[in-house]
């Protein structure tokens, strides 16, 4: 009976249970006294922080950080929503004007025990990702060159599967499919 | 059928809020609001748009998180002012600091469960969801949080 004061700041009431509560602020003094604390104690805890850090946009792929979002931003501008497949991300490491093209190959498969990527970029040869921690993600950093490229990951070393968040894909010769990623030079 | 942008924008800074009184760092906590939505969009996709499923993987996502790194301490820098006036200013701020580190001593699920309910507008049946714990649970630990903090503030945060 005592959490009907937590129940009142947070309209849980029923309608029952308001008719209790306001015949006990009437006739119970230390419980009229500590619901009031309660209530100042609670605006205190739910004072906002700031949230002007937030980005505006939501994000759309596969992002550790917000820090992926702002580096994809103009790249998937510049491809026209192809990029916004977060799952490959595009990291331009220090100097933007070097012609490298680092991507960063991130999944979450938390069921999967080994994931590897396989792709033309590959010369189709599987490579070991690695886990990150133990969130469920998987990672691969690879150079890339500009261009068309066709990959697929393979989940505990049989079942081959697309990128999730890439729209494009492609039937291979061999009865799967394959994700198509275009990497485009940064502006 | 709500848009994601929508989606996204109803609950962003609750959702902030949120983890950053479970985290108790800001930069984590802005990570973690848009991992719990790319991890959202993953497994949902556009189907359907639930705030307390959003909750639940935030947590995960702020629990993941607290296995790969320690979790930090409660920083009050993450916090707008409290007013014009400078001296109550001063007086709010520091009551606002001793409150939020008395939440920071709470039992985990207790520091859980202020965390969803200040900052959320998640009903008691909600929470126990998110939780996994039932809603008689929710108010009535709920409640005794509150009152442990009160106890804790009364006798000078400890």
């Amino acid at each position: 009976m005592d959490y009907l004061a937590s129940m009142y700041i947070d309209n849980e009431l029923n309608l029952e249970e308001k008719i209790r509560f306001v015949d006990r602020i009437q006739g119970d003094k230390p419980f009229y006294k500590d619901t009031r604390e309660l209530l100042h104690q609670e605006k205190l805890l739910r004072t906002a922080p700031d949230t002007s850090m937030i980005p505006d946009h939501p994000p759309r792929g596969v992002a550790i950080g917000d820090w992926f979002i702002k580096l994809l931003k103009p790249v998937s501008y510049a491809t026209g929503g192809f990029a916004l497949a977060g799952l490959l991300l595009f990291v331009f490491v220090t100097n933007p004007v070097t012609p490298i093209s680092f991507n960063r190959f991130v999944i979450y498969e938390p069921a999967a025990s080994q994931v590897e990527l396989v792709g033309s970029f590959t010369d189709w040869k599987r490579t070991a990702m690695m886990p990150v921690g133990n969130s469920g993600y998987w990672e691969l950093r690879l150079e890339l060159p500009f261009g068309e490229h066709r990959f697929a990951y393979i989940l505990d070393g049989s079942k081959q599967i697309t990128d999730p968040t890439l729209p494009v894909r492609e039937k291979d010769d061999f009865g799967g499919e394959n994700s198509i990623l275009t990497v485009v030079e940064p502006i | 059928m709500k848009d994601y942008g929508l989606f996204y924008k109803e609950n962003k800074e609750q959702l902030y809020a949120y983890l950053l009184r479970m985290t108790g760092e800001r930069q984590l906590a802005l990570d973690l609001v848009q991992e719990s939505f790319v991890r959202y969009l993953g497994r949902y996709g556009r189907r359907e748009y639930n705030k307390a499923l959003l909750y639940t993987i935030g947590r995960n996502a702020a629990l993941d998180a607290f296995r790969r790194q320690s979790a930090v301490g409660f920083d009050p820098e993450n916090y707008q002012d409290f007013g014009a006036d400078p001296e109550q200013r001063i007086i709010d701020r520091e009551k606002f600091n001793q409150t939020m580190s008395a939440i920071d001593k709470l039992a985990p699920l207790d520091r859980e469960l202020i965390s969803l309910v200040t900052t959320t507008d998640l009903t008691y049946h909600e929470i126990g969801r998110v939780l996994k714990i039932s809603e008689a649970s929710v108010k009535v630990r709920i409640h005794r949080a509150r009152t442990k903090l009160r106890e804790m503030l009364a006798s000078g945060g400890d």
